[in-house]
Formats: C-alpha cells, structure tokens, sequence
C-alpha cells in the first residue's frame, strides 16, 4: 500500500470514525436526556426553596433524580406516575400546579395499594407526559377526563351503592330504565340487535359516545338505534356510564370491595337467600322463625352480626342454619335489618308484589322500553316497517293475542319485520328471540303485565 | 490477537479483483456485520426479556422508558434485522447476476441459499416477540400461509405454535428458536460459508490465461514449493493461479477496507435506530384482528400470491422458486461469464431471473403498499375512508 492510499484509508476511517462517534454521542444525549428528569429537578428546586434550615435545605438538595414507580403486581401494572407527580401526597404542595399538585381525597385508596391508572387510565409504564397520559396511536387506555372519574369507581364497587359515586348510578338507571338492554347485551343480559357492551368504555370516547346517543347514525351509518333524547346532564351521566364498562374485573382485594356494605344490598341479599321462607316482615313470610319488623328496636348491631356469624352462639337452640355470610354481606344485613322501618318494601320487593307489578319490573329490565316506548305506549321509529314505521306500542296486546300466544311470541321473537315498501330496505329493529335471556317465571309475569296494559272501559259496549 | 485473528479467518494475499467495491459491493460482508450487530444487541436485549405472554409486552414498554438505552438497543435490533434480509437478498442477486455459483462455487451458492431462509426464519420468529398487535397477526397471517403446503401443512403450523393458533407456547418456541437454535446453526453455516470462499478461492473474478480452473491432483503440483492446508484449493486461488503480480496483501489492503465498511454499517443502523423507533402497537389482542392483517414485509409477496390461489402462491410458486435456486449451479453448468455483471453470453439466465425478481418485488410492494382492508385495493396516497367500525 503505497503511501497516497495509506492517507485516503485514514482519511475515510477518521470521517466514518467521527460519524460513528459522534452518533454515539447523540444517542448517548438523547438517551439521558428524559423529561422527568425536568419535573423532578423543579421538584427539587421548590423544596430547597422551602427549606428552613440548613439542614433541611441539604437533605433537600440530596433528593435523588430517579424514575419513582408504585408496584401493583395484584393489578398487572406498574405505575410511573409519581416520577413527575412527585407531590401527590404532601397536602403542602395543595393548589400547585401540575405536575406538582397535592392529590385531595385519597385516604380510602392509598396510592401504595391503588396506584393512579386504575382510576385515572393512561399509561402507567410511560414516562413521557404524551406517552403517559395515554393520548397516543397503539394505546387504548387515555387518561380519562376529571369529569367522568366517578365511571373508574364501578370497576370496583356496585354502581347504586357508593355514595362517592352519584353520577355513575344516575348513569345505570338511565341505562336500566330507558331500555337500553332491549338491544344490548351488558354483562350477559339484554337483546342482540345492537352491539355488546361489556367492553365499550375502552373503545370509545366521551366525544363519540355524545354524538352517538343524539344521532347515531352519525358515526355509525345504517345503525338501527333511534336517536336518544337525553338532556345534558342525563347525557354526561349516561355517557359516563358506558366510560365505565371496561370488561375488566378487579382481582382479589379489590373485588372484595366490590359491595359497600349498605341497607340496599342487604335489601337484596334478604331476597336472594329467601329469609322470607322463615321470619316475616311487614306481614309477609315464614312463620318459622320470629318477626323482623321490629328487630331493629330489640337487638343491637354486634349481636346481630354475631348472629350472622353463628346464629346458635347467641341464640341457643336456635334452628336457623349458618349460612356462612361474608363479614360484608353479615354488615350488609345488619344495615338492612336497622333500617327495616323506614324502608316502603311493598314498592321494592319482588316478593312482595303481584305478578302485573313483577311483570312491569321484567318489562324495565331487559328494556322493553328501548323500542316499545316508555310504559309500553310505542313512538320509536322503525323506517320502513309496516306498522306506521314505528314499532308498535303494546297497550292494546290483550286484545290479539291470548296469554299463551302472547307468550309464545315473547320467547321466539320475530326475525323478519312486514316491511311497508319491499323495494326500501328492510326495516333495522325487529323482536328478538328472548327464550335464552329471560327466565320463564318472568315471561309469565310479563305477560300478565302487558294484558294489564289495557285501557280500561275498552270492553264497553262488547 | 487482532491480527492474528483477521489474518487466519482469511488469506495474507487476495487477489486485486476480490477488493474492487464495484464487484461485490460488499454485499455479504454488510450482512455479516449486521448479523453481528444483532447477536450483540439481541443478548442485551435477552437481559431483560421475559418470554411469557403476560410480560413481554411490558418488557417492550419498560426497554423504552426506563432502561438505558433500551429504545436504542431494541431499534438497533429491530433495523439491523431488516437490513440483514434486504442485504441477504441484495448479496443473493449479486452472486447471480456476476454469475458467482458457478463451479467452483456450486454447493457455496446451495449453503447462500440455506443462510438466506435462515435470515428469514431469525426475522419471522423474532417478529412475534414483542408480543403486539402486529407480531400476533404477522405470525397468525404467516403460519397459516405455511398450513396451505399439502398434507404436512397443517401440521407444520401445529408444531411450529404448539397449538393450533397463536399462544404461550407459540411464543415459547419462538423464543427458543430465536435466541439459541437458528443463531447456531447460521453461525455455523456462515462459518462454512466463508470457509468455502476461501476453499473456492477467494471472490469469483472473471478466468485469466493461466488461471487453474479445475481441481489439481495432488501429485501434480510442483514440488519445489511449500504449501499449507488451505492452500490445496481448487479454482482461482492466488496462489494456484500464476499472476502474483496481482496479488496483494490482505493486511492492510482488504482489511482497511473492511474496517471502513463496519464503519459504514455501523452508523447507518445508528442513525436509523437514534432516529426512527421500532413499531410497536397494542397488547396482542386475539379476539381484535386488524383489517387487513399483514405478515412481515419479506412475505408479503407471498401473502400477496395467496390472495389469488392458496394452494397455487402459498405451495407451489413458493416451493418452486426455492428448488429452483437449490439447483441452480446444477442446472446451469456451463462455466460462462463469470466474474462479470450481467455477462451478455448470460442473458438468458440473467433474463430469467430478472423477470423472477420484478415479479417479487412487484407483489411485496403490491402486498406492502395497495392492500386495504379485506385485501381489497387502495392507493397508498389516498387516506382509506374512516372504517366504520362494524356496529
């Protein structure tokens, strides 16, 4: 190699050199350069600012610059949040301005055990403000806005008994009431016209859940749904709703809080577990064991639960068998049972009712009302279907139908609707088949409900 | 060590036509340092993966945001390993089109080939393991392609994701195929492979007055000379042919050059992994395909031919096309034209191949570019009409 080429090779190995090196350098800078690393600096400034002391301000200063994370290995997650939101839990830092604000009303659910993204989304892995707050393409999960949060507090707790939560169950009543099942199926229940909801929390935004419930055919042509007249509130409420069926189900610990012990799931568990077989209350039941009316009056919410526990340790002799209530549901009870008086149980017990009020309740549950129109009377419109182009009301059933057909008609459903203009297409609702969903006692009940349904005085002149 | 190292994995002298760039372009030494590169940056990445189908993806997450370097290591893995199937296939057209599988290089081409499905198979099975969207449905797409072979098809695909769809076991075999199994058996392949290079003689160069071409008995060699082991070659070796005058020596002629081009090698994968992070979409989702699915870019040519027939683009062309350049150097003897691109006593051959590899890339960019949802057409330019989402 002669002396020219010699220099050409050092020439091009020192330029390729640089560039390499130089490279590294850059992927070395854009490396160690992280944005926490910013928040975590401010962080460090404010509280040397706020130090009294000499001493204080150096244990300030020796504050470590490092990614902080919560591990929730219960919960699969790893929650990074506080590497920038370091002041969530210093009530000094209260008013500040994010990243560094003191977060209020945590008591109940310590970060330590909850982390952040099991209320607020996002993702806790991240550790770049758009990565973390989750508004990026490939991640499903975005922060979800302060103003629908209360939607997170039903993955884990009963929507309808958690006080903290009011919108959430203003949300699930209109759910249940305006007839929402009669075309979705949630958690198992409800008809197959329109999509499941099990998971919809997850798929869909606030802003797209808005404009669905007043047009849906807006953002989704050809969609059967009439278009919901909801007022703004019942709309953010029902919209926070559906934020919160996420199809996740909390494990362990935290499903043990699924129920706040209160008198309405105590309520609920006195049906389910047919106290009524044996004691009787406000006139109704079992004469096995002793009236509950006033038991409020004569027992004390320690023996009670005691007697939940093992009815024999306070009660010897006593036939009533251990049911082996959880601590929840034995608290669930006592709250029931204390507050028995001033409970109206004829207007909420199933089995305090008759078949027609039982049969008005099934009517509300699988959301009959979604197409059949509030109290049965009809007006949602069905494009191109004989019948006016609505689906018909159902007052006037008693009189074509006979209790069997009625029945009949319930469990099989009707596929295909008699369309007003064949050439136009066909018309999007129809009678599902509700054999599967609903169970036979309630069809029963419904039945009975919907003879009722006519007009009286009609037969006059018969 | 060094020199001791570089100058026993190749010969002290070379001939002056194995340095010239515009020859071999450096092809199969650019794949070499890229399948270097991804041995040292897939055992880094090792440290910290875990093959399971509930961590993975949260190995992917953490690698980006709180590992040192992590991002950089895992895109540097990521474009080396798709550089290393373009260079694979660049370095298999130049071997063709200078007519370089000719005896005495025959079965050297036979083990190219084999290292080139090797590339394939370390690309396909890592494809899987960020465990996303994209690596589930790339598998799914990819070895479903593979159950269209007849008879053994299916059970190709049962063994290979030890299930009959996408799971942990699926995963687990990728993994062990990734990191330990093909890895050995390329590296030895690519041992051979070099080898055999220098046991052919170092780079095909056209023939010369003089040149040996055919393999010397033994006891013909002249006597007179020393020779070493290596040195009992067939073919043009330097020292079998008889112009040392253009001979060179390795150190420091061939191995400035080689220096210089991992110099090369290495910043380019550095500025594509500072600049252009490795995709990686949602938690692999079994129940939410995308619309469409598309396997590796390598295959979607193949997804592509499968789209008109199963049977005819997933089996036959396919196995065709692979048979054809197992035996090409059997088939195509007759020792013309190399040493030389595109030696016109070779247009037929050249001719041939040519139309093979425009119809290759014509359907992966075909596949790649103008498939939409259902595999029907669009145009990349236009933005496919907002899907919407069945209801």
């Amino acid at each position: 190699m002669n002396n020219n080429s010699m220099l050409r090779f050092y020439g091009w190995f020192t330029l390729l050199g640089l560039l390499v090196g130089g490279l590294v350098v850059l992927a070395y800078y854009k490396d160690e350069y992280r944005e926490w690393k910013d928040y975590q600096r401010k962080f460090v400034q404010e509280e040397v600012r706020r130090a009294a002391t000499p001493q204080l301000k150096a244990l300030a200063e020796s504050t470590p610059v490092e990614v902080r994370q919560i591990l929730l290995p219960e919960l699969n997650r790893v929650d990074r949040c506080t590497t920038c939101h370091l002041a969530v839990e210093d009530p000094s830092y209260g008013g500040y301005p994010q990243p560094l604000a003191y977060h209020p009303q945590h008591d109940q659910h310590p970060f330590e055990k909850f982390g952040c993204t099991i209320c607020h989304r996002g993702q806790g892995r991240a550790t770049t403000v758009a990565d973390a707050h989750g508004g990026v393409a490939h991640w499903d999960q975005p922060m979800l806005p302060l103003q629908y949060i209360q939607a997170s507090c039903g993955q884990c707790h009963e929507a309808a008994d958690n006080p903290a939560a009011p919108e959430l169950a203003r949300g699930q009543e209109l759910f249940e009431t305006s007839g929402c099942r009669g075309c979705h199926k949630l958690n198992g229940v409800g008809g197959n016209i329109g999509p499941e909801l099990d998971k919809v929390g997850t798929r869909r935004s606030p802003e797209w859940l808005k404009k669905h419930f007043l047009a849906p055919a807006d953002v989704t042509p050809n969609s059967a749904m009439p278009p919901q007249n909801f007022s703004e509130t019942n709309l953010e409420a029902i919209v926070l709703f559906m934020l919160s069926q996420t199809g996740e189900t909390a494990p362990g610990y935290y499903a043990s809080m699924k129920v706040i012990p209160s008198a309405d799931q105590g309520q609920h568990l006195f049906q389910q577990k047919g106290c009524i077989g044996c004691h009787t209350v406000a006139g109704r039941g079992g004469k096995v064991g002793p009236v509950l009316d006033d038991v409020g009056l004569r027992r004390s919410p320690e023996w009670m639960m005691q007697h939940f526990r093992d009815p024999q340790s306070v009660t010897p002799g006593s036939v009533m068998p251990k049911f082996g209530f959880t601590e929840t549901e034995a608290r669930a009870l006592t709250e029931f049972l204390l507050h028995l008086k001033e409970r109206n149980l004829a207007s909420s017990m199933p089995s305090f009712m008759n078949p027609v009020e039982r049969g008005r309740e099934v009517f509300r549950k699988y959301g009959c009302a979604g197409c059949h129109g509030a109290d049965a009377k009809g007006g949602v419109p069905n494009p191109n279907a004989k019948t006016a182009e609505q689906v018909p009301g159902l007052l006037h059933v008693a009189d074509g139908y006979t209790v069997p057909q009625l029945k009949a008609r319930i469990i099989n459903g009707q596929r295909e609707i008699n369309a007003l203009d064949p050439k136009r297409p066909p018309p999007p609702l129809y009678m599902p088949a509700w054999g599967a969903v609903i169970k036979d006692a309630e069809a029963d009940d419904l039945v009975a409900y919907l003879i009722s349904l006519k007009p009286k005085g009609d037969d006059v002149g018969f | 060590m060094t020199s001791s190292f570089l100058l026993h994995i190749q010969p002290a002298k070379v001939h002056k036509h194995s340095l010239k760039a515009g020859y071999s372009l450096g092809l199969g030494l650019i794949s070499l340092y890229l399948f270097l590169i991804l041995i040292g940056t897939g055992v880094l990445l090792m440290f910290y993966y875990v093959p399971s189908t509930d961590r993975a993806y949260n190995t992917m997450k953490d690698l980006q945001f709180v590992v040192s370097a992590g991002l950089l290591i895992r895109n540097m893995h990521r474009w080396a390993a798709h550089m290393m199937v373009l260079f694979v296939m660049l370095h298999l057209c130049r071997v063709f089109y200078t007519g370089a599988y000719k005896r005495p290089r025959e079965f050297n081409w036979v083990l190219g080939v084999g290292l080139f499905l090797m590339t394939l198979g370390l690309s396909f099975t890592g494809y899987l393991l960020p465990w996303d969207q994209l690596a589930f449905w790339a598998i799914t797409v990819g070895t479903s392609i593979a159950s269209y072979a007849p008879v053994i098809g299916p059970k190709i695909k049962f063994v290979l994701l030890g299930g009959n769809v996408v799971g942990q076991e699926s995963l687990t075999r990728f993994y062990a195929l990734h990191v330990i199994v093909l890895p050995v058996i390329t590296l030895l392949m690519v041992a051979v492979h070099l080898w055999r290079v220098r046991k052919d003689g170092g780079l095909s160069r056209p023939d010369e007055a003089g040149d040996v071409t055919e393999q010397i008995p033994l006891a013909q060699l002249p006597t007179n000379k020393s020779y070493g082991l290596m040195e009992l070659a067939r073919g043009t070796t330097p020292q079998v042919g008889k112009n040392p005058e253009d001979d060179v020596f390795s150190w420091p002629h061939l191995v400035f050059r080689e220096i210089l081009l991992f110099l090369l090698v290495a910043a380019v994968v550095l500025f594509l992994a500072i600049f252009f992070n490795a995709p990686l979409e949602e938690f692999a989702n079994p129940i939410h395909p995308p619309n469409p699915a598309k396997a590796p870019w390598y295959f979607l040519g193949l997804q592509e031919f499968v789209s008109y027939s199963a049977f005819w683009g997933g089996v036959v062309i396919p196995g065709l096309l692979v048979t054809a350049l197992l035996l090409l150097p059997y088939l195509d003897r007759k020792r013309v034209g190399v040493g030389r691109w595109f030696a016109r006593e070779r247009w037929i051959a050249n001719s041939i191949f040519t139309v093979c590899l425009l119809a290759a890339i014509v359907f992966t960019v075909i596949g790649t570019c103008f498939r939409g949802p259902n595999w029907g057409w669009v145009e990349p330019w236009q933005q496919p009409p907002a899907s919407a989402e069945s209801h």
